[in-house]
């Protein structure tokens, strides 16, 4: 059945949210008509089964495609889409991307569309005394919690790491529940450079001081007050740790350190072997010796199940495979990206790029790894050994070095990207365009630091990042686009349609 | 041509009138004459006839032929006067013997008549036969002519039968016409007689009188000797008298329509090319002659083709092909539009300005139409100009260098191929009060260390600009220089600070490298100890060799484990590659000779002062460096840079690079290793950055003056896999080099200038004051006098 979009009074029975914009939209090209096949992935959104194809004029441009699909489906309250013509975000008339594309009119347009990302909106800052390196969330569709579903929905909270060394944990409310002790009381030595969730009872921390920390964490029964409790040290890395990755189902940690080595670790004290004597505190110098001295806490100290070292220089990043967790993946400062067997602590692959990586994400459902490097750009790879072209997309937009990725959890092709330049970008992999042969992706949002917002009207660019650095970002579908950075805060930011959904 | 011809006819007319009026005119002078004749009668028959005979002969011989003439004359030359008559009778034979000579050419012409046809058969240049004919006398052959009056009527008949006579016969009223006197009783009377004018010493063969020109017959003469017109009054240009003119007359010679058999096609024409083509139809005529003949010849004949592998040939080396003028435009028109039509203005200034200075060599013209454009009024000077140019200036051809500037210049990568290089600042540094004077990146490349004015020495984390350790070495003095020991087994940071250097561990790093760190650093404390007789020595030699010590307690909490004591300020530090020895320069000016350079050995806690002398020229020493490979220690003072050989205590080199005051300078790191020499780069306080090739010379190989103030700093990109150098300047800003050495010892090194960095504010005349580069990665720091540090990449 052939639906003819209403652009005649006569027949204009659907009452058009934006019909000015149609009427502008179908004047500039009032003959030409293109006929539109309009599907959704999503079963909810989609369009009853007896909609044919639709007549609509080529002028449209996303908004009003997107008060047309809103009319159709009969929505009270619009919802904002994107539409898709072959994999690709139509971001101009259909017009002007028949034209480019050279598609005849007279063909029908397959055209998907799917919720557009609502531009994230600061919704708090969570205030803290030094430069806050890590942030993570535990909420109901977090990782951590993927596996207990013992808590309610609504206890979310966000575990933050900073540079003084010391972990928080803190309710929606801004208020911290329960921190982590100081160095004198088992606490980390030195600054924090990454901190997880492994579950809702148990934190993992790392940081220069070249451990991994595995935290015991309760709280009251009214959610207002909690505990940090040292529950494990490991021993292993011989510099700085700059990232953590969890396995939480088989219990296992990947760490990666400035000594050029992956650590691989458990979180159980069974599983672990015993530390090595060298790299223990008491073993250190005159300094670790009278630290140690005034340390009351004996904590539990274990060594690595394997330390995965080829690469030549700092690791920056090492991370699980979403789907297997056998295979991990580190990115380093010697611009190579590579695949470990995990159970063998085997190197797989080596994939060399250009530029020192400085973060990493793995998208399952493409099959690509996201690296953000020194270069301000995010190079996505294909690991698998199939792959002929080491970059299969470039997204660029930073003006700084990219030091952290993550998902998003609403769609296998979103990505949020935390920057050295004090800037968040999300990128889609659909939004991309190909220059010079190589397909290069422009990011759909920017978010920019609230605290420079604040501080500083007249320098709102800093050179270098300088005081607005993004150290980590987290993406929570409940609670939202978590950022923390040089600024000393943890930035939530969110869009509308994540909520609602 | 109608009046010509008829003026003509008349001149002809008045000629004859003229010659009969001749001996009216002469009457007075031929009375003398013929008195002479009349006397001359008796005695003249017998010499006369031998001259009639001859003269009758002549005639005859006339009609015969050229040749016998020729022979004649030449067989006649018994009387030289013979030629004068015969010339008289050429002379006039239409006028004075028309009728003998046509009575005498008709009976010969009528017998050649009977022998042979009235034509000749030529051959013409086709081979056929051509039939001339002779032409025809256009006189006409009536004997009827003007009768002479006096003239005489015998007839034709030969004069010699008159001989025995004394008349030579009659005249046309039948009186006798008496023969002339002759002889030589005349001859004495023409001697005395003056000859008169008009004399020719000839007989009138008519008359038989001498033959005397009159007056007007000389003047006639003279006229036709002076290529004159004879005529007297005759106007050779009298005004043409057009009877068809182009100009359209008022009352036109006819009113009369055109005919018109004017505009149709004649007839007659079209019967005779009908008659025409009906014989070529009939085939009377051919147009063509058939070629069966030729083309069995031309089968037979073999011909070649001397030109059938002609190929186009090169042109005459001296062959210059002529300009190529562009087409003429609107100006050169004859009539141009107006608008390219100068204006008065235009006109007088360009009739003002001189030739040489005019933009055009003509003015546009408007004639209106073709026909009215006069002759090139230039022609014959620009005629004359360009023999002048072909005569003066020949033609030579010079062999022109025809070389593209560009192609000399060395082909320089284009930057963005050069990549990476730092192009943004990636972090800043803050926290240090004052200027930080060095700045220096760990061997591991995670670690940045500073040193600065408000004496402290700090420790930042590189990537995000953490700091991480501070020490404060000094109250007031500043941290002039920190340098990291090279190798990657230890992490120790030498700082100079006032009078000492300090060496610390700081507390950044890991248990076993830390455990390593003070290992290296108190081995020296046992061999001091265990060995203190060589130290006696040394001092007894040189008393002020300085014994490292211990640190105070709150620097020895913070990291610092020995001590130096120079006793005088250290400005410059530079470790050996292997990390045991670093040689510290201290330039003040007050320091002593001997102790300005010293080089200490970490492992013995030893000190060394290996120059007891101020180097010659050029002031204190500034820096020092060890050579990446060789033992080899290169000390620069204010002017020059020594190399010294260390282990053979040797001057090898003197490089000089032409600066007044050298700030800095930097070794290659991959100097000498391959087969490339030491590549050395030079920053001097007068604005440069000099490339030194040792292998080239002692002078620069390139010298860079793009900074607008004093260079600072000097640095190569350690390792070598990066061809980077980046110098720091006084103008606040950096700028990055692209320096390729090659183990090619033919090939010089490249060097393209690849990007400034500025950031750094200037703060007391002082910009950026140290720099240094990442181990691995293209990454650069840079310390500035405004208190910040930055990371480049």
């Amino acid at each position: 059945m052939n639906l003819k979009l209403p652009l005649t009074p006569q027949t204009n029975g659907l009452k058009m949210n934006n019909g000015q914009d149609l009427a502008t939209g179908s004047h500039q090209a009032a003959q030409r008509q293109v006929r539109v096949q309009l599907t959704s992935q999503h079963e909810e959104l989609a369009l009853p089964d007896n909609t044919g194809p639709i007549l609509v004029p080529t002028g449209l441009r996303r908004y009003a495609l997107s008060t047309l699909v809103n009319n159709l489906l009969g929505n009270d309250k619009p919802i904002p889409f994107e539409f898709l013509i072959n994999g690709a975000f139509l971001r101009t008339s259909i017009d002007e991307y028949l034209t480019a594309n050279g598609i005849s009119s007279e063909t029908t347009l397959e055209i998907e569309y799917v919720r557009a990302l609502i531009p994230p909106l600061h919704i708090a800052s969570f205030e803290h005394d030094d430069w806050v390196s890590a942030v993570d969330v535990l909420s109901a569709s977090s990782l951590a919690s993927a596996d207990s579903s013992s808590r309610s929905q609504h206890q979310e909270r966000i575990l933050s790491g900073s540079y003084d060394g010391l972990l928080r944990v803190w309710n929606m409310s801004s208020q911290v529940i329960a921190m982590s002790p100081s160095p004198t009381d088992g606490g980390h030595t030195s600054s924090i450079k990454a901190a997880k969730f492994v579950s809702p009872n148990s934190i993992v921390s790392a940081g220069l001081d070249r451990t991994v920390r595995l935290w015991k964490y309760s709280e009251s029964r009214d959610g207002f007050s909690g505990k940090i409790a040292p529950q494990l040290e490991l021993y292993g890395h011989k510099s700085g740790i700059n990232s953590l990755a969890i396995h939480a189902p088989s219990n296992r940690i990947l760490s990666s350190s400035a000594d050029h080595s992956v650590g691989f670790w458990s979180t159980k004290k069974s599983d672990a072997p015993a530390a090595p004597e060298t790299l223990l505190p008491s073993a250190g110098s005159r300094m670790s010796k009278r630290r140690k001295l005034n340390t009351p806490v004996s904590v539990s100290q274990r060594g690595p199940l394997a330390l995965l070292s080829s690469h030549t220089a700092p690791v920056s990043a090492a991370i699980f495979d979403a789907n297997d967790s056998t295979v991990g993946y580190s990115a380093s400062w010697d611009h190579s990206l590579r695949t470990w067997d995990l159970v063998t602590a085997n190197l797989v692959d080596t994939r060399i790029t250009s530029h020192s990586l400085l973060s990493l994400e793995h998208l399952p459902d493409h099959h690509l790894l996201a690296t953000g490097t020194s270069a301000r750009h995010i190079t996505l790879i294909d690991p698998r050994a199939s792959a002929t072209t080491i970059s299969a997309m470039t997204l660029r937009g930073h003006t700084n070095a990219v030091v952290t990725l993550a998902r998003d959890p609403n769609s296998t092709y979103g990505l949020v990207s935390g920057s050295h330049d004090g800037t968040c970008r999300i990128w889609d992999l659909r939004a991309t365009k190909t220059d010079k042969g190589a397909a290069v992706g422009d990011s759909v949002y920017s978010i920019s630091r609230r605290s420079l917002e604040e501080d500083s009207k007249t320098n709102s660019k800093r050179v270098g990042g300088e005081g607005v650095k993004v150290f980590s970002v987290c993406w929570d579908r409940e609670v939202g686009l978590l950022s923390a950075g040089e600024d000393k805060r943890i930035q939530v930011n969110r869009g509308d349609v994540l909520s609602s959904s | 041509m109608p009046a010509l011809k008829a003026s003509k006819k008349r001149k002809a007319v008045t000629r004859d009138v003229e010659e009969e009026a001749e001996p009216f005119s002469g009457d007075e002078l031929g009375a003398g004459d013929l008195g002479g004749d009349l006397s001359d009668n008796a005695h003249e028959l017998s010499s006369d006839e031998d001259d009639s005979d001859s003269e009758i002969e002549l005639i005859d011989d006339f009609s015969d032929s050229e040749d016998e003439n020729g022979e004649e004359e030449l067989d006649s030359d018994e009387i030289p006067s013979d030629g004068n008559d015969s010339t008289v009778i050429e002379k006039g034979p239409g006028t004075t013997f028309p009728p003998g000579d046509s009575s005498k050419g008709n009976p010969s012409s009528s017998k050649e008549e009977e022998e042979q046809p009235n034509y000749r058969i030529e051959k013409d240049a086709n081979g056929n036969d051509r039939y001339i004919y002779d032409e025809i006398n256009p006189d006409d052959n009536s004997d009827y002519s003007d009768v002479d009056e006096d003239g005489n009527t015998i007839g034709n008949i030969p004069l010699s039968f008159y001989d025995q006579y004394p008349h030579i016969g009659y005249d046309i009223n039948g009186k006798k016409i008496l023969r002339p006197a002759k002889g030589e009783a005349l001859d004495a009377l023409l001697d005395t007689i003056e000859i008169p004018k008009g004399w020719t010493g000839l007989t009138d063969p008519s008359t038989g009188k001498p033959l005397e020109l009159s007056q007007d017959e000389l003047e006639l003469l003279r006229k036709v000797q002076m290529n004159e017109i004879p005529e007297e009054g005759y106007n050779p240009y009298e005004p043409l008298l057009e009877w068809f003119t182009t100009e359209k007359e008022i009352m036109p010679l006819s009113a009369a329509p055109e005919p018109k058999r004017r505009f149709v096609p004649s007839k007659h024409e079209a019967k005779r090319v009908m008659k025409i083509v009906k014989a070529i139809r009939e085939g009377r005529i051919l147009p063509y002659k058939p070629p069966t003949e030729e083309d069995e010849e031309e089968k037979a004949l073999i011909k070649y083709d001397l030109w059938a592998d002609e190929g186009e040939r090169p042109d005459h080396p001296m062959h210059i092909p002529a300009p190529k003028l562009p087409p003429p435009g609107y100006e050169e028109s004859y009539h141009p539009p107006p608008e390219y039509l100068p204006d008065k203005k235009e006109r007088k200034a360009w009739e003002e300005a001189d030739p040489e200075d005019r933009e055009q060599e003509f003015l546009p013209n408007d004639f209106g139409s073709l026909r009215k454009v006069p002759g090139y009024e230039n022609f014959v000077k620009e005629k004359f100009e360009r023999c002048l140019d072909l005569y003066l200036a020949p033609r030579v051809r010079r062999s022109k260098l025809n070389i593209d500037p560009e192609s000399l210049l060395p082909k320089l990568p284009s930057p963005e191929e050069l990549k990476p290089f730092p192009t943004a600042c990636a972090a800043v540094f803050r926290g240090h009060k004052g200027r930080v004077r060095s700045i220096a990146v760990d061997p591991t490349g995670i670690w940045l260390a500073t040193g600065g004015d408000d004496g402290t020495a700090r420790v930042w984390e590189l990537l995000t600009g953490r700091q991480l350790w501070s020490i404060k070495l000094s109250d007031d003095e500043p941290v002039n220089v920190v340098r990291w020991r090279p190798g990657k087994d230890a992490l120790i940071l030498a700082a100079a600070a006032s009078d000492n250097v300090f060496l610390a561990v700081p507390p950044i790093t890991d248990p076993e490298t830390e455990q390593a760190s003070l290992e290296v650093l108190d081995a020296g404390w046992g061999y001091a100890a265990s060995k203190p007789a060589p130290r006696d020595a040394g001092e007894e030699k040189k008393s002020t060799s300085p014994q490292w010590i211990r640190p105070s307690g709150a620097l020895t909490d913070s990291g610092v484990c020995a001590v130096i004591p120079l006793r005088y300020v250290a400005k410059s530090i530079s470790w050996h590659r292997r990390g045991d020895y670093f040689v510290t320069v201290c330039s003040g000016s007050s320091t002593p000779a001997s102790v300005a350079i010293a080089i200490h050995t970490v492992s013995k806690h030893l000190t060394q002062y290996p120059f007891r002398r101020r180097i010659k020229g050029g002031g204190p020493p500034q820096t020092a460096h060890f050579h990446p490979s060789k033992p080899i220690l290169f000390i620069a003072n204010q002017r020059t840079i020594r190399a010294y050989d260390l282990s053979r205590q040797l001057l090898v080199k003197i490089v000089q690079p032409g600066a007044r005051w050298i700030s800095s300078f930097d070794i290659h790191p991959t100097s000498s290793t391959a087969a490339g020499g030491d590549n050395l780069i030079v920053g001097s306080y007068d604005r440069r950055l000099l490339w030194h090739d040792l292998e080239l010379s002692q002078r620069p190989y390139k010298t860079l003056r793009y900074h607008r103030k004093a260079i600072r700093a000097v640095k190569f990109h350690p390792g070598g896999r990066y061809p980077l150098f980046a110098d720091a300047s006084d103008d606040g800003s950096l700028q990055i080099f692209h320096g390729n050495v090659t183990g090619d010892m033919l090939s010089n090194a490249t060097i393209v200038p690849l990007k400034v960095l500025k950031g750094h504010k200037i703060t007391g005349e002082l910009g950026v004051l140290d720099i240094d580069w990442h181990p691995r990665e293209a990454w650069c720091v840079s310390a500035g006098a405004d208190g910040t540090c930055r990371l480049w990449m």
